[in-house]
């Protein structure tokens, strides 16, 4: 179950559970449907990337690029700056708790360019 | 052979956990799920700029099934 269409299926899955398909069944539109859909988005998304320049495997990881552990300590900076420092603490610690190497670094870099894209949690009153 | 095998899955269990909280902590809106098939997905070798657009391109669309969802309650 490990490869890349199966875990981009599984993906879909996961952003379209909650939505209650029964209802919608009535208005066409099936939950095999939504799936397929979502996938057709998923790999545009995944191959309009794979074929710009400057986005295969080797550039990503040559000399011009930072590394994906200091673009989360500049993130870390950022958050000082900013006045949250008990976040960049723990960002820092954390980042120094993750294994040697650099097999932690793509995932990183997902984080990276996913940093501040999720909806900020209700405010309670 | 059985407690390497434990002392290894323990390695990985922790540096999930670790993941998911940076991941808490830069606001990727990830959860644990998303994020272990996230992290295989780079381990296949998929590009993680990529990646980040397949998620922000699926969370586009279940948004928008959700919208309509709420509108038709």
């Amino acid at each position: 179950d490990n490869s890349i269409t199966e875990l981009l299926g599984a993906l879909c899955d996961c952003s379209i559970y909650g939505v209650s398909w029964k209802r919608r069944a009535l208005g066409g539109l099936s939950k095999e449907g939504a799936r397929k859909a979502l996938k057709k988005r998923a790999y545009g998304a995944l191959l309009s990337k794979f074929f710009q320049p400057g986005t295969c495997k080797g550039s990503a990881s040559g000399p011009a690029t930072t590394p994906p552990r200091n673009k989360v300590l500049m993130i870390s900076f950022d958050l000082r700056v900013a006045g949250c420092r008990e976040e960049a603490e723990r960002l820092e610690e954390l980042l120094g708790a993750l294994p040697e190497g650099d097999a932690a670094d793509p995932v990183l870099e997902l984080l990276v360019h996913l940093a501040g894209s999720a909806l900020p949690p209700p405010t309670s009153f | 052979m059985a407690s390497g095998a434990n002392a290894n899955m323990n390695a990985v269990r922790e540096t999930m956990d670790v993941l998911l909280e940076i991941s808490r902590l830069l606001n990727t809106g990830l959860d644990m799920e998303s994020l272990s098939i996230c992290v295989r997905l780079c381990e296949q070798g998929i590009n993680p700029e990529a990646l980040s657009l397949v998620i922000k391109e699926l969370r586009k669309a279940s948004d928008s099934l959700k919208a309509s969802d709420n509108s038709t309650n």
